[in-house]
């Protein structure tokens, strides 16, 4: 699973769950897009779908600081490594 | 114990017989019924008797940002819509409404069954793909405050909210509740009311106690049928009323148009049989409302029954009736229209009676031909009825015992 994969099905949660369409990269969003804690926790369910695969508790800790989806999909990409599913281009 | 006074001064519903007021008054006087058949829900429909429902079958054009949709479920969606129509009716500043000084009183019976079935589907589902974690939103669109809070995150509304669940007591105690709430200074206004959707289990419930309407699948037009001979049972419905109260001068100084007073309510319980009606218990709600308003019964015009349609239910109230007010007030059951809308019903019953006060008439029972001999001490209205309204008084009563009377006098 390469970065741009990711990317794009990070994007394509945010358009189809939650009507945000091409959020800038390093855009806060809380502040931009009104993208709150009950969202997040939506995106992780999306995240885990995604990567068929069910987070820890601690690895959905962790994505509680998140901000921007250039954040996003850094932590995908480790949970990725972490479950050894990355390929490389 | 006097207060201040306090006014209605917008409301709105969504009924199986309309939306606007203009299509629900011409649903009264036409005689239109919206029972429709029971629709196929790939769960309980095909195991009930009774095939019929009140059905709000129009589209409504909800226009509301994600971020509100988002921990909406269809309940709240009613609840919003007729909240947002009674807002913008009213008229009210923004800087009031998210004062602290206007509050909410708005319930349903259940929260979001629809939701609440997608929740027990994904834990006790066949699939073992499905992950199963609740989604973050799925609680917020099922809990029973559900339609309360979401219409203070809507307009950001941080006064006191009220959230009643006592099935057809819902909203008469959101209405009773927020009167209160302003008459006694706590708030200055109340968006009060209740919703509820489209939803088998409420009707497997009912048919499993037998109290459902089950002769007329093939005619759900003719039931139910308060106080009629034929009556066989409750029609359960869907549907929503939102009303706004507001302490009177507050409302006169900005020049609200006025749609009439609440002057009185009562809510008491039968302190015994959580189903069967309680003469003793309904006579006594009837009382306690016309002392709560300062009213002797002959004042009283007119009376939305809550006459659901049920073999014992109907001629306990008509006696209840019959012993505090005698044959005076007119009395129609408004549920042969639409069937009973449960949680909404009293809001639904109370902005009906403002329709009918305003346009002065008094619409007849629906579906009621032969009166039942033991009912028939009452002045049933089988007709229109040109009539003024001064004084009308909505009566609900709800398993568990809890009886609720609304009284409310014609602004002049």
């Amino acid at each position: 699973m390469t970065r741009e994969e990711i990317t794009s099905e990070i994007l394509n949660i945010f358009s189809r769950d939650f009507e945000i369409e091409q959020p800038g990269l390093d855009s806060d969003l809380r502040e931009t897009y009104e993208f709150d804690s009950v969202d997040a926790i939506e995106l992780l369910l999306g995240i885990e779908r995604f990567l068929k695969s069910e987070l820890t508790h601690d690895e959905k800790k962790m994505a509680m600081g998140i901000r921007t989806i250039n954040q996003i999909i850094d932590y995908v990409e480790g949970l990725v490594r972490v479950r050894g599913l990355e390929t490389h281009a | 114990m006097k207060g201040r006074r306090v006014v209605i001064t917008a409301c709105s519903a969504i009924t199986p017989i309309g939306h606007t007021r203009a299509e629900i008054v011409d649903s009264l006087r036409r005689g239109v019924s919206g029972v429709k058949p029971l629709r196929e829900d790939h769960l309980l429909s095909k195991f009930i008797h009774s095939q019929v429902f009140g059905t709000v079958d129009y589209p409504i054009a909800f226009d509301f940002r994600r971020t509100f949709r988002k921990t909406m479920g269809p309940v709240a969606y009613y609840a919003c819509q007729v909240a947002k129509e009674a807002l913008d009716q009213a008229g009210l500043p923004q800087e009031f409404v998210t004062s602290g000084r206007l509050g909410v009183a708005f319930g349903s019976t259940h929260g979001s069954p629809t939701v609440q079935r997608e929740i027990y589907k994904t834990f006790f589902g066949a699939s073992q793909t499905e992950f199963r974690a609740i989604g973050a939103v799925d609680y917020l669109k099922s809990m029973v405050h559900t339609t309360a809070v979401n219409i203070t995150k809507m307009f950001g509304i941080t006064g006191r909210v009220i959230s009643s669940s006592t099935a057809c007591t819902t909203s008469s105690q959101s209405i009773g509740y927020g009167y209160e709430s302003v008459k006694f200074g706590m708030q200055d206004a109340m968006l009060c009311g209740g919703a509820d959707e489209y939803d088998t289990t409420t009707v497997a419930v009912f048919d499993n106690l037998l109290a459902c309407s089950t002769a007329f699948n093939d005619r759900p037009g003719c039931t139910p049928r308060p106080f009629d001979r034929q009556r066989d049972g409750l029609v359960v419905g869907e549907g929503a009323g939102a009303v706004l109260l507001e302490e009177y001068e507050h409302a006169r100084k900005r020049g609200a148009a006025i749609l009439g007073e609440v002057v009185g309510f009562a809510c008491n319980n039968n302190g015994g049989d959580l189903i069967l009606p309680n003469r003793a218990g309904i006579s006594e709600t009837l009382r306690i409302g016309l002392d709560d308003a300062a009213l002797t019964a002959d004042e009283v015009d007119f009376i939305s029954a809550h006459a659901t349609g049920t073999k014992m239910g109907d001629v306990i109230e008509a006696q209840a009736i019959h012993a505090v007010y005698g044959d005076g007030p007119l009395v129609t059951g408004l549920k042969g229209y639409m069937g009973h809308t449960m949680g909404s019903c009293g809001a639904i019953e109370t902005i009906l009676t403002l329709y009918m006060m305003e346009q002065g008439f008094v619409a007849p029972t629906l579906n009621l031909e032969n009166i039942d001999e033991r009912c028939s001490m009452l002045r049933h209205v089988q007709e229109i009825t040109p009539a003024t309204i001064g004084i009308g008084a909505i009566q609900n009563f709800a398993f568990g015992g809890v009886n609720t009377n609304l009284l409310i006098k014609r602004f002049v």
